[in-house]
């Protein structure tokens, strides 16, 4: 189940008529209200993919970066989150990306991110892991003995980054293949 | 017994220690006079620490300093039309004649502006987006993605405010040309306070780890090398970081001066003309802070 959340629209429903991203109480107030709609996927669905979409917001500071991308993971990736979500950010700039992906490496934090269309990881990432993704993401989806044959490397290191994909809610998968977000 | 503090007749960063020197100086006096009336030139640096220098002498002596109204008309009219005035005449007891003009001047970027709380900090950045990303573009020939990252970098610099000073400050952003090292136009952001500034801010958790080092070059060092907050939250302290790497993709510089000391990251075009850090200034409470981006600039990575 894919879910698409318009960070703008957040923005709009909290009483602002901005369309900038800026401070850590506005960065608090939007992700207190994505949380509210992840609370309720959450008790829906047993795994939501939750697509964060920035295209309609003007900038976005490092503080909101923090507070609502860095602390959406922290709360919602994890053996101790609510529930099971895995997320995407999308509508972000190179700039943008690049700022974000610093906030999460300070945390060892990281996340799908799409621009132009391409899927790739943001944040604190082994490469071997992140080389693992953009096989899959160039696949759609794939079992760990097809990622092996690609790469040319041994099934147990294959499957063992994508179970580290896996844990980090980085891939999703579902009997027996690996799929990136996008794909759920 | 009251103190002079002369105000310099061209009033920039550059000019600032001077102008520190004399704000030491009338430590013990009962009242001080701020006297700009030789003032011919002031950079947005020069408003907001004016009114940062106003606003601790108040506190100093429970009533606000006399300032003198530079006395050339068209200097005082453009102190006017910046905005300096409205707010100037909250802190300090202002002598001479104060210019009135009608509404702001268009080509200014931001007119002296207070921030004290983070409703603040939004409408300084809706200011900048609308109003300014046109003369970011056009007239100053920014990259149309800069004036993102304009927006971000004047967001942090003053969230710093809101966060850190325990009190209000100021933020002001010119462009004009910066002939001494550049001999070209450069777009301006200057911010500052007179609050607690960073070493009693960062002193809780890093005074031991710099032991007989610590003080305001060590805590502007912790602060603008290093990425240390105050708190424990590891998605703190990233504000000043990105502003580095915004300055570093348009070759712009930063320049934070709390306490004694100041810091510096220059870009190439700064390099022998200016130190990476100062210390043993005169005392001046609070930070103020200064981002210098080059018109035209080419991004660079």
């Amino acid at each position: 189940m894919i879910t698409q959340i318009d960070v703008r629209s957040v923005l709009a429903r909290l009483g602002s008529d901005q369309r900038d991203l800026v401070t850590r109480p506005t960065g608090r107030a939007v992700r207190s209200s994505i949380e509210e709609e992840l609370a309720v996927l959450a008790e829906a669905a047993g795994y939501a993919v939750v697509v964060l979409d920035f295209t309609d917001v003007r900038l976005m500071d490092l503080s909101c970066a923090d507070e609502i991308v860095a602390k959406l993971l922290q709360a919602w990736v994890g053996p101790a989150a609510p529930g099971r979500v895995c997320f995407l950010v999308r509508g972000l700039d190179d700039h943008q990306i690049e700022d974000v992906e610093h906030v999460l490496q300070r945390q060892q934090l990281a996340l799908v991110a799409e621009s132009g269309g391409v899927l790739r990881l943001i944040g604190e990432v082994a490469d071997p892991w992140r080389i693992a993704f953009e096989r899959l993401a160039e696949r759609g989806r794939a079992a760990a003995e097809e990622l092996a044959a690609d790469l040319a490397w041994p099934l147990d290191d294959v499957r063992s980054a994508l179970d580290q994909l896996a844990l980090r809610s980085l891939v999703l998968e579902e009997s027996g293949q690996y799929l990136p977000p996008c794909a759920a | 017994m009251s103190a002079v503090i002369d105000v310099p007749a061209r009033f920039d960063e550059w000019a600032f220690d001077q102008f520190a020197a004399g704000f030491a100086a009338a430590e013990g006096a009962s009242r001080a006079l701020v006297d700009a009336h030789a003032c011919e030139w002031i950079s947005p640096f020069g408003f907001v620490s004016l009114l940062a220098a106003g606003h601790a002498l108040q506190e100093r002596h429970g009533r606000p300093a006399i300032l003198t109204v530079p006395a050339d008309r068209d200097v005082a009219h453009f102190w006017a039309r910046m905005g300096f005035f409205t707010h100037a005449k909250e802190i300090f007891e202002l002598h001479g004649t104060v210019p009135r003009v009608r509404g702001g001047d268009s080509r200014v970027l931001l007119e002296v502006t207070p921030v004290r709380a983070a409703e603040d900090v939004h409408n300084v950045v809706q200011q900048i987006q609308e109003r300014s990303a046109e003369i970011l573009t056009s007239e100053l020939g920014l990259d149309p993605k800069a004036t993102m990252g304009f927006g971000m970098a004047l967001s942090e610099a003053c969230q710093n405010i809101v966060e850190h000073a325990g009190t209000g400050g100021w933020v002001a952003v010119h462009a004009y040309s910066w002939k001494k090292t550049l001999g070209k136009r450069v777009v301006v952001i200057a911010v500052a306070d007179a609050g607690v500034g960073f070493r009693h801010t960062l002193e809780p958790t890093q005074g031991k780890r710099f032991g007989d080092r610590w003080g305001d070059g060590a805590a502007l060092e912790a602060a603008l090398l290093q990425n240390v907050s105050r708190f424990r939250d590891p998605g703190r302290g990233q504000g000043l970081a990105g502003i580095r790497r915004y300055l570093g993709r348009w070759q712009g510089k930063i320049s934070i001066r709390s306490g004694t000391a100041r810091i510096a990251i220059l870009p190439p075009w700064d390099e022998g003309e200016d130190q990476v850090m100062k210390e043993n200034l005169a005392h001046f409470p609070g930070a103020q802070v200064q981002l210098v981006i080059p018109a035209g600039a080419q991004e660079t990575r």
